[in-house]
C-alpha cells in the first residue's frame, strides 16, 4: 500500500513537472519561460496623454503602441508588418486599398472596422480636436488633410473611405510609396467612436478606455506609474507571452540606475549622461547602444534681420568646420553616437548617406580650411572680428557641455566668441520661433523611417526650420522626391546643397543607450525608430 | 478669541484674491505658451486650443471667470497638459499622497526633534547634550536631495528591505523613505529650537521656584517648563507643517510618489496655467489656515497673549 502510494506520488510529480515544462517553454525557440511574465520599465517623465490622436511625444506613444494597433505595424527590424490590415495594394502609390482582418476586436469585443480608422483619421485632422500632431495627417498627403487642418474644409471630406467593414480606401494628393509604413504611427491608430463620444476627454481614463491592442490599461497614477494587462480579446492573444506591463516614472537618472541595480525593473532608458562606457564594462550583457533616428544640429539664424556675418556662407562653413565632432561624440557623450556631417540619420531605412566632402577631411584640414574661409570673409569686408554669437539651448546637462565645448572650439580656432544662454523648454521654443538667437541648439527625430522626415525640415516653409534656411533648389528637389520611385538622388543632392550652403551645422546622430535585463528576450534592437511592442517580448527562466 | 478668528478668516479672503491676481499676472508675464511645440501648431489648431482653455479672452475676463468658477463650484478648470485630467483630479490624486507623508514627517520631526531638544537641555553639557546636538547638526547638513539617493542605495539596493519608490496607494513600505528624507532637516531645526528655548526656560525664576519646592524633575519639565519652552517652536511648526503637507519636489522626484510638489514645479515649467493657479491657491490657503491655527494655539499656551 505504502509502495503503491509512493509510486503514485512520484508519477504524479513527474507528470506535473512535465506539464509545467510544456506550459513554460517558448513555442518557437523552446526556451524555458519564467513563471512571472511581467515586464517593467522606467519612464523619465509623465506623458501628458495616451489618446493616440493627441500624442506628441515618445513616452506616450510607447504606451499607445501596446494599447492600440494600426493598419500596419513594425517587425523587429523596423520593417513594415501586417497589423489590423492583412494586405494593402496600390497600382500608382497614390490610391491605396487596405484589407482588414475580420477577427480584430476592441477590448469590449466590438469588431475593429474600417469605419474606426475613418473616424480616427478625421478626428486627428479636425481642428476641433486641436491635436498638436494634426500635421502628421497632412504629411501623409491624404486628400484634403491640409485644407481640413486649415479649417477650410469639413473633416468628413478627408480622402479616406470605408468601402465596407473590412476595406479601407485612401486617396493621396500625390504618390507616396511609403504611405502604408506611416500608418503604423499612433496618430493613425483607430478610435472607438462611441467611447470617445460618451466620455469626451475622459475616455482615456483607465475605467473608460477601449483599445484594440495586445494590452489594456489597468491603472494609471500620474508621476508614479501605470499598469497594463494582457488583453484576451486581441486577435493574436495566443502568441502574447508577457502578461503584465508596468511603467515606473522615475525622473532622476541616478535614482533610476540604483533601482535598476536593485532589480526593480527590466529596462532603463535613457542612461545617465556619460555613464555608458562604465556601465558597459559593469554589465556587458545588459548595456546596449543602438542608433536612434534623431539628428543633433545647430540652427543658424538666416532671417533677413539676423546678424550680418553669419549670412555669409564662408563664416557659416568656418563655424561648422571648426567643430570637432569626434571630441563631442567620444569625450562628451560617450554613448555610441556618430559624428554628423549630413543631416539625415545614417541608420534611416533605404537611405544611403552621401559622402560629404568636409566629412572626409581630417579635423586638422577642417580647422585650416575654417581659418582660411574666415580670413577670406574678413578680406571681403565681412565683420568677423569681435564676432559674438548668441547661442541658445534648452536646459540640460549635455546640451550645456556640448555648447561649452563648441564655443571653446570657436574661440580657440577662429577667435569667435559665443554667449551661451540656457533657457527652460517653453521659453527656448519661444525664442527659437521668434528668431531671437544667432545659433540655436536643435534636434530632429524621425516621424517615420524615411529620409524625407529629416530633409523636409530644411525646406523653406517647414514649421521647424527655425533658422529659416531657404534654398529654392532644395524646395524643388524635395517636392519632386515625393513623386519618384527612387528619391535617393534627390536626397543626395539636398544633403550636398545643405553642406555647400551650410544651412545648418550638423553635429551628431543619436544613439539610444539603455540597460535591458538579460532575461527579457525578443527586444527589437535593430529597430532604428526604437519602436517596441511588449507582445513580442518574453521572459526566460533564470 | 472667536472674534479674532473670524476677523482673521475674513482677512484671508482678500489675501487669497491678491495671491490669485498676482500669480495670474506673473504667469502671464512669463514667456512661452502651454501649447508651444517643437514643430509649431497650425494657426487654426492653436485658435481652437486657445478657445478651449479660454485663452482667447482678455486677461481680466479670464481672471474673473476663473475666480467665479472657484467661488461658485470649487472648479479649478482642466489641466492644460494632462488631457484627461482636471486640476481638481490632479489635486485629488496628489494631495492625499503629500498629506500622508507630510503628516508622518511632521509627527516624526516633532517627536524626535522635540525629544532630542528636551534631552539636550535637561542634560546640558553632558554627553547626551553633545550627542543630541551632534545628531541635529548632522541631520541639518544632510539636505533631502542627498539623503534620498543614500536611503535608496542602503534600503533598496544593499538591504533589499524597501521598494525604491512609488506609492501603491500609500502602503507603509512606500512611506518610510519619503518620511525619513523629508523629516530629517525639520527634525534638526526643531531639536535646536527646543533645546535653546528649553535652556532659557529652565534658567528662569519660576522653574527655580518649582525645583526649590521640591517638585520632581519630571513634573518640573513636563508640567511647568515644556509649555513656555514650546512657544518659539510652535511659531516655526505652522509654516513647517504647511511646507511638509504641500509637498516636496525632492521627495516626489526621488521617490516617484505622485505627490503634489512635483506637479507644482512641472506645471510652472510646462506653463500649465490652471495647474499653477490651482496649486498656488491650495498652498496659499493652507498657509493662511495653519498660520491662523498657530496663532490660536499660541493664545492657548501663553495666557499673556491677548488678541
Amino acid at each position: 500500500m505504502k509502495k503503491a502510494f509512493l509510486a503514485l506520488t512520484t508519477a504524479s510529480l513527474l507528470l506535473g513537472s512535465v506539464a509545467a515544462f510544456a506550459a513554460g517553454t517558448h513555442p518557437a525557440t523552446g526556451e524555458n519561460l519564467a513563471d512571472d511574465q511581467t515586464f517593467t520599465y522606467r519612464l523619465l517623465d509623465q506623458f501628458p496623454t495616451i489618446d493616440p490622436q493627441l500624442i506628441e511625444e515618445t513616452a506616450g506613444s510607447h504606451v499607445a503602441d501596446q494599447l492600440f494597433e494600426g493598419l500596419t505595424t513594425q517587425n523587429a527590424q523596423g520593417e513594415i508588418a501586417p497589423g489590423v490590415a492583412v494586405e494593402w495594394t496600390s497600382t500608382d502609390n497614390q490610391n491605396w486599398t487596405f484589407k482588414l482582418r475580420d477577427n480584430a476586436t476592441w477590448s469590449n469585443g466590438d469588431p475593429v472596422t474600417a469605419h474606426d480608422f475613418v473616424y480616427a483619421w478625421q478626428r486627428a485632422a479636425d481642428p476641433a480636436t486641436a491635436s498638436p500632431y494634426g500635421w502628421y495627417v497632412e504629411i501623409t498627403q491624404i486628400v484634403n488633410a491640409a485644407e481640413i487642418l486649415a479649417g477650410e474644409k469639413d473633416p468628413t471630406e478627408l480622402g479616406v473611405t470605408a468601402v465596407d467593414d473590412q476595406t479601407l480606401e485612401v486617396s493621396l494628393t500625390q504618390p507616396l510609396p511609403y504611405f502604408p509604413k506611416m500608418t503604423a504611427f499612433a496618430t493613425l491608430y483607430p478610435a472607438h467612436k462611441t467611447t470617445i463620444e460618451t466620455h469626451g476627454a475622459d475616455w482615456t481614463k483607465s475605467e473608460n478606455i477601449l483599445g484594440n491592442g495586445a494590452y489594456t490599461l489597468k491603472s494609471l497614477s500620474l508621476n508614479e506609474g501605470f499598469e497594463l494587462t494582457k488583453s484576451s480579446s486581441y486577435w493574436n492573444a495566443d502568441s502574447v507571452i508577457i502578461e503584465n506591463v508596468r511603467g515606473l516614472i522615475i525622473n532622476d537618472s541616478n535614482q533610476a540606475l540604483t533601482r535598476y541595480e536593485a532589480n526593480e525593473f527590466d529596462l532603463l532608458e535613457p542612461l545617465p549622461p556619460g555613464q555608458f562606457p562604465a556601465l558597459k564594462e559593469k554589465y556587458p550583457d545588459q548595456a546596449v547602444s543602438v542608433p536612434r533616428l534623431c539628428s543633433y544640429y545647430y540652427a543658424i539664424n538666416q532671417r533677413g534681420d539676423a546678424l550680418g556675418p553669419i549670412q555669409d556662407v564662408r563664416v557659416r562653413k568656418a563655424l561648422s568646420y571648426a567643430v570637432d565632432r569626434d571630441v563631442i561624440v567620444n569625450q562628451v557623450l560617450k554613448g555610441g553616437q556618430s559624428p554628423a556631417f549630413s543631416f539625415t540619420h545614417v541608420a534611416t531605412a533605404g537611405f544611403e548617406t552621401p559622402e560629404i566632402e568636409f566629412g572626409t577631411w581630417s579635423q586638422a584640414e577642417r580647422d585650416a580650411k575654417a581659418k582660411e574661409l574666415l580670413a577670406e570673409a574678413r578680406a571681403d569686408g565681412v565683420e568677423v572680428d569681435g564676432l559674438n554669437l548668441d547661442l541658445i539651448y534648452n536646459t540640460s546637462e549635455s546640451h550645456k557641455q556640448i555648447a561649452t565645448v563648441i564655443s571653446q572650439m570657436w574661440k580657440q580656432k577662429l577667435g569667435v566668441e559665443a554667449t551661451l544662454s540656457n533657457m527652460e523648454w517653453q521659453t527656448y521654443l519661444d525664442f527659437r520661433r521668434e528668431g531671437n538667437f544667432d545659433i540655436a541648439r536643435s534636434a530632429w527625430c524621425a516621424d517615420y523611417n524615411e529620409a524625407s522626415t529629416f530633409l523636409d525640415l530644411v525646406t523653406t516653409t517647414h514649421g521647424s526650420n527655425s533658422g529659416k534656411f531657404s534654398n529654392a533648389e532644395v524646395d524643388a528637389l524635395m517636392k519632386e522626391s515625393k513623386t519618384l520611385a527612387d528619391p535617393q538622388p534627390n536626397y543626395t543632392k539636398v544633403e550636398e546643397i545643405l553642406a555647400n550652403e551650410m544651412g545648418i551645422i550638423p553635429i551628431y546622430h543619436y544613439a539610444n543607450t539603455f540597460l535591458l535585463d538579460s532575461s527579457i528576450k525578443g527586444f527589437p534592437f535593430e529597430n532604428a525608430e526604437n519602436t517596441w511592442y511588449v507582445k513580442d517580448f518574453y521572459r526566460v527562466a533564470e | 478669541m472667536l472674534s479674532f478668528t473670524i476677523r482673521r478668516l475674513f482677512v484671508a479672503i482678500p489675501t487669497l484674491l491678491i495671491l490669485i491676481v498676482f500669480s495670474f499676472l506673473l504667469m502671464e508675464a512669463a514667456p512661452g505658451s502651454p501649447f508651444a511645440t517643437e514643430r509649431g501648431v497650425p494657426p487654426d489648431v492653436l485658435a481652437n486650443l486657445e478657445a478651449r482653455y479660454g485663452l482667447d479672452q482678455p486677461l481680466w475676463t479670464r481672471m474673473g471667470i476663473y475666480i467665479w468658477n472657484i467661488v461658485t463650484g470649487f472648479d479649478f478648470g482642466p489641466s492644460f497638459i494632462f488631457k484627461d485630467r482636471t486640476v481638481n483630479d490632479v489635486i485629488a490624486q496628489g494631495f492625499p499622497v503629500t498629506l500622508t507623508y507630510g503628516f508622518w514627517s511632521f509627527a516624526v520631526a516633532v517627536l524626535i526633534g522635540g525629544g532630542l531638544g528636551i534631552l539636550a537641555a535637561v542634560y546640558h553639557n553632558t554627553w547626551l547634550d553633545y550627542l543630541a546636538v551632534g545628531i541635529s547638526v548632522g541631520a541639518q547638513v544632510l539636505p533631502n536631495f542627498v539623503m534620498a539617493p543614500i536611503l535608496v542605495i542602503v534600503f533598496t539596493l544593499w538591504l533589499g528591505w524597501l521598494p525604491g519608490g512609488g506609492w501603491q496607494g500609500g502602503q507603509w513600505q512606500y512611506i518610510i523613505m519619503p518620511v525619513i528624507a523629508l523629516s530629517t532637516s525639520y527634525m534638526a531645526s526643531i531639536a535646536r529650537l527646543t533645546r535653546s528655548s528649553m535652556l532659557e526656560v529652565l534658567n528662569s525664576n519660576f522653574i527655580r521656584t518649582a525645583r526649590a519646592k521640591g517638585l520632581p524633575m519630571r513634573r518640573v519639565i513636563f508640567v511647568h517648563a515644556l509649555k513656555p519652552a514650546l512657544l518659539p517652536v510652535i511659531s516655526y511648526l505652522g509654516p513647517a507643517f504647511v511646507g511638509m503637507i504641500t509637498g516636496s519636489v525632492v521627495v516626489d522626484v526621488f521617490f516617484s510618489t505622485g505627490g503634489i510638489g512635483q506637479f507644482f514645479v512641472n506645471s510652472a515649467l510646462n506653463r500649465d496655467y490652471s495647474m499653477i493657479m490651482g496649486i498656488t491657491i491650495l498652498t496659499g490657503a493652507l498657509t493662511i489656515f495653519f498660520n491662523l491655527a498657530v496663532d490660536v494655539l499660541y493664545a492657548w499656551i501663553d495666557p499673556k497673549i491677548r488678541y
